[in-house]
């Protein structure tokens, strides 16, 4: 009897203990179906499913089984669905200025922090997460973004994050990328102050570490009789770059800043991400040869106002030669600025995007502005922000489209996202939902 | 065809597929006054460039087949300007913030779309030496430039010159860094100090880091049991190492004659040989000296009083010099000047009587061996490049203009075809108005100049105080 008892015991205990476990091991799915599906190649697929289970793609298409526990969401056929747009890179959630302003005790010897030198700086210990550029740019459908800082020569590593509406260092899904590197002086007065001191300043950085990292290999070669070297993190945080582990995130917009890049990757090699890049259409070729990737901006110059249709009659009077000549020349010179990323792309050269310092707020009119004036269209448009982009960082086997065991990034819009108010109605970034307030809501 | 020109040829095509790919082209000057500069004046003689390089001077060329001619009757056919001395085509002018920052160079500072370039070659201007600014002590490397407008920073090298550096004495180094940072130096002894405590530094480095690399040798081979303390690269001493085994000359910012000879003995003590010095007003006090050194000066005509250290000043100083051997120039410094460094040229003869031939050396020859580019320019000799000017009328008369202007025989300005507007690189979201402001960015990007300091500019309106 007892033992009958003790029987009976033990199948209830694990009949109770099975269902915890199924729990655990499968979470529920989710779904949207009767949705207009936008695939990274350009594929529209109308009544579409997707579903997506533990952060995961599980099935796209249109004759799709949705699984007995998914949670399901009906588009009712006029929902459109779009891959999670990436930021190859972009500055939200940075610290501001810290502390480089004022004339150091030795100008010419600034220390690395004054002179913004900080490449072993990571934006993940840095975080504001309370930065309302996040919830505005999930808003306009992004999910995924290599967060970089503001600062001069080298702010800083590149952390590429998943993003939502309720931000914090737990999205973070890669650490150090690499470092962003950039001509852009030490402020106020103090060394490097000018371009070409920048310059030297790379070339020294890496001699400098080279002779650290040497002095490190000796000391653990040998067991005795040598004296500790040096640890200085700043040159430390450089050994990955010099060894071609890490690329530079190099931002440069000049034609002539852009080649000096092309300097120091012939003198120190370094791999090389060309960033923002607004003049790169100018050095397409090279970029190509060296296999040089951009996060191309699309922060484009004003249109000059005898350009626009609505200041036309105020400028369209009797024009002086010289003045003639300017236009000419401005208009060529605005046409080739707008044009950029068509220009690279046409050259061969891989092309993503990067905010990389312009609002979020600036970016939907300026990808409008790419349509129009940029020689791409909407799924161009789409393939920027989210396949390309993905390859450039290194994760184009996991996100940046719809498809079958890529991470669940994509963002659910009211109607297409290139039209007119078009509005985000969900975010989903790493399989996590966020359902924004409809308009009849408020 | 001679040997000689078959040899020229061959030289002009070597040097065309070499090295960067600086546009070569070829033309035929006839019947012009030719000023050689090195082989007297010439009469209805006819100048030949091909491929770049001067083919052939002589009377009645034969236009070779397909080589454009141009008919200098009447006009004066000369060497392109050389100015030793300017700032324009400067993105960055001045890293000041060191008293020594001999690791940074102008050759990564140049803006090959500058407008002040263009409105040089309409002077008859063909080379430039771009100086680092007059901030710090010893300041960044030089680039001497051929002013090809609207290429490239590689393609506005001027190919094979020799390296140079500033240096910077009295009142601008002091100021800056004395006054400014209150760091060495605040006074005249402090920048001597200044310069002999680096190079000391800079022969210290030179040893320990051969005695290094001759260890780390050593070990990797296992003639060396233990491995050796790394001595890091450091590119600023690699400069100085560079200036003290005479492989790059100094052009010396300075006015005084006390603290030109304090510079002379200080590069005698460390075998420096090649120098020249920039500005110079007080060079005339100590011309005999100049010349027993072999020093070169590199003078205004007649710009002086902008701050104390130049007020005891002579617009007979390039004259005295001459006279007394010294291999002198006469350069702008502004990108005003430079487009008549003839009237300045010209000066020297009103001022000091000096020779019209030896005025001319002092933009052409004098400023090519001053920056170790004479045996390619400064002259019209066959087998030198072909950089010319041709001149309306006689370069030191007040009345003539450069009507055009050719480097390696390419011309880059032609005064009958000049176009209204030769700003190459436009703002695409600029305003006329601001595109046509005439004084912008002539000296960098931040305005920064070698007369730092000085109260006196050129703007829009003319020249202020």
């Amino acid at each position: 009897m007892i033992k009958l008892v003790r029987t009976v015991i033990c199948c209830i205990a694990l009949l109770m203990a099975l269902p915890l476990d199924g729990q655990t091991q499968s979470i529920p799915a989710q779904a949207f179906e009767n949705v207009i599906i936008h695939t990274a190649d350009g594929q529209v697929i109308r009544g579409g499913t997707i579903v997506w289970r533990d952060g995961l793609i599980h099935a796209v298409g249109k004759e799709v089984a949705i699984p007995f526990d998914a949670f399901v969401r009906d588009g009712g056929d006029s929902l459109h669905v779009y891959p999670g747009f990436i930021d190859g890179m972009a500055l939200w959630g940075s610290p501001g200025n810290n502390g480089h302003n004022g004339t150091p005790e030795e100008p010419g010897n600034p220390g690395y922090r004054r002179a913004g030198i900080q490449p072993h700086r990571f934006p993940s210990n840095h975080l504001k997460t309370n930065d309302d550029a996040f919830s505005k740019a999930v808003q306009a459908g992004f999910t995924t973004a290599a967060l970089a800082m503001k600062g001069e020569m080298m702010p800083g590593q590149v952390d590429l994050f998943f993003i939502n509406e309720d931000m914090s260092t737990k999205q973070l899904l890669q650490r150090g990328m690499g470092i962003v590197a950039q001509f852009k002086e030490a402020k106020g007065s103090a060394y490097p102050s000018t371009t070409m001191g920048v310059m030297a300043q790379f070339r020294q950085l890496f001699y400098d570490a080279e002779a650290q990292l040497e002095q490190q290999r000796y000391f653990a070669a040998v067991s005795s009789s040598y004296p500790a070297p040096p640890k200085e993190k700043v040159l430390e945080a450089l050994y990955p770059v010099m060894q071609q582990q890490q690329p530079f995130f190099f931002v440069a917009n000049s034609e002539q800043d852009i080649k000096r890049m092309f300097w120091l990757q012939d003198e120190l090699k370094f791999k090389a991400v060309l960033v923002s890049g607004r003049e790169a259409y100018k050095t397409a070729r090279e970029l190509k040869k060296r296999d040089i990737p951009v996060l191309a901006g699309i922060d484009f110059p004003e249109k000059p106002e005898w350009m626009r249709d609505e200041e036309k009659d105020k400028y369209d009077q009797e024009l002086t030669p010289e003045q003639e000549r300017f236009r000419e020349r401005q208009q060529k010179a605005y046409r080739q600025h707008m044009q950029n990323i068509k220009s690279l792309q046409d050259a061969g050269v891989n092309v993503g995007f990067a905010s990389y310092g312009l609002k979020v707020s600036d970016v939907r009119e300026n990808l409008t502005l790419l349509k129009e004036e940029g020689g791409l269209d909407s799924p161009d448009v789409l393939h920027l922000l989210s396949q390309s982009t993905a390859d450039i960082l290194g994760y184009g086997q996991r996100m940046g489209d719809l498809k079958e065991g890529l991470i669940a990034n994509f963002t659910v819009f009211n109607k297409a996202f290139s039209e007119d108010k078009a509005r985000a109605l969900y975010s989903i970034s790493n399989g996590k939902v966020t359902e924004f307030e409809s308009e009849t809501d408020n | 065809m001679t040997m000689k020109r078959i040899v020229l040829l061959f030289l002009g095509l070597c040097v065309s597929f070499s090295g960067y790919a600086q546009e070569k082209g070829s033309v035929l000057i006839t019947n012009g006054t030719v000023l050689t500069i090195t082989d007297g004046n010439k009469e209805n003689t006819d100048v030949l460039i091909e491929n770049g390089i001067i083919t052939r001077i002589g009377k009645d060329i034969p236009a070779p087949k397909g080589i454009k001619t141009v008919d200098a009757t009447g006009k004066y056919v000369m060497p392109g300007i050389i100015d030793a001395h300017s700032h324009i085509a400067a993105v960055d002018v001045n890293e000041w913030t060191h008293p020594v920052t001999a690791e940074v160079s102008m050759e990564e500072s140049v803006n090959p779309n500058d407008i002040n370039i263009y409105w040089a070659l309409a002077g008859g201007v063909t080379s430039i030496h771009l100086m680092h600014g007059s901030a710090n002590v010893i300041g960044g490397q030089n680039e001497t430039l051929k002013l090809r407008y609207g290429s490239s920073m590689n393609d506005m090298r001027f190919k094979d010159a020799p390296r140079t550096i500033k240096f910077a004495l009295g009142e601008n180094p002091t100021r800056v860094h004395g006054q400014g940072f209150n760091v060495q130096p605040r006074t005249r002894m402090g920048v001597e100090q200044v310069i002999r405590n680096h190079f000391d530094a800079a022969l210290d480095y030179r040893r320990d880091r051969q005695d290094y690399l001759d260890a780390r040798d050593a070990y990797e081979k296992g003639e060396r049991e233990s491995p050796p303390v790394p001595v890091a690269r450091n590119i600023r001493m690699e400069t100085l190492v560079d200036i003290i085994e005479g492989e790059i000359r100094v052009h010396c910012h300075s006015y005084r004659s006390d603290e030109i000879m304090m510079l002379m003995r200080v590069f005698e003590d460390y075998g420096i040989k090649s120098y020249t010095f920039q500005h110079a007003n007080e060079a005339f006090k100590i011309a005999p000296e100049l010349r027993k050194n072999n020093a070169y000066t590199s003078v205004f005509s007649d710009w002086w009083a902008y701050k104390f250290e130049v007020y005891y000043s002579t617009a007979f100083n390039a004259s005295i010099l001459n006279a007394n051997g010294v291999i002198n120039s006469i350069n702008s410094d502004s990108g005003e000047l430079i487009r008549h460094l003839n009237h300045e040229a010209a000066k020297t003869v009103h001022y000091g009587e000096t020779s019209k031939q030896d005025a001319l050396k002092m933009i052409t020859i004098n400023p090519a061996i001053q920056l170790g580019i004479d045996e390619k320019v400064g002259s019209l000799e066959e087998g030198k490049h072909g950089d010319v000017a041709i001149w309306s009328g006689h370069p030191l008369s007040i009345y003539s203009v450069a009507e055009a202007t050719f480097i390696d025989g390419q011309q880059y300005f032609d005064r009958s075809g000049d176009p209204d507007d030769m700003r190459l690189d436009p703002d695409p979201e600029g305003s006329f108005a601001e595109a046509r402001k005439r004084w912008y960015e002539e000296h960098g990007r931040r305005g920064a100049t070698c007369m730092e300091g000085a109260e006196i500019r050129f703007s829009k309106r003319g020249m202020q105080f």
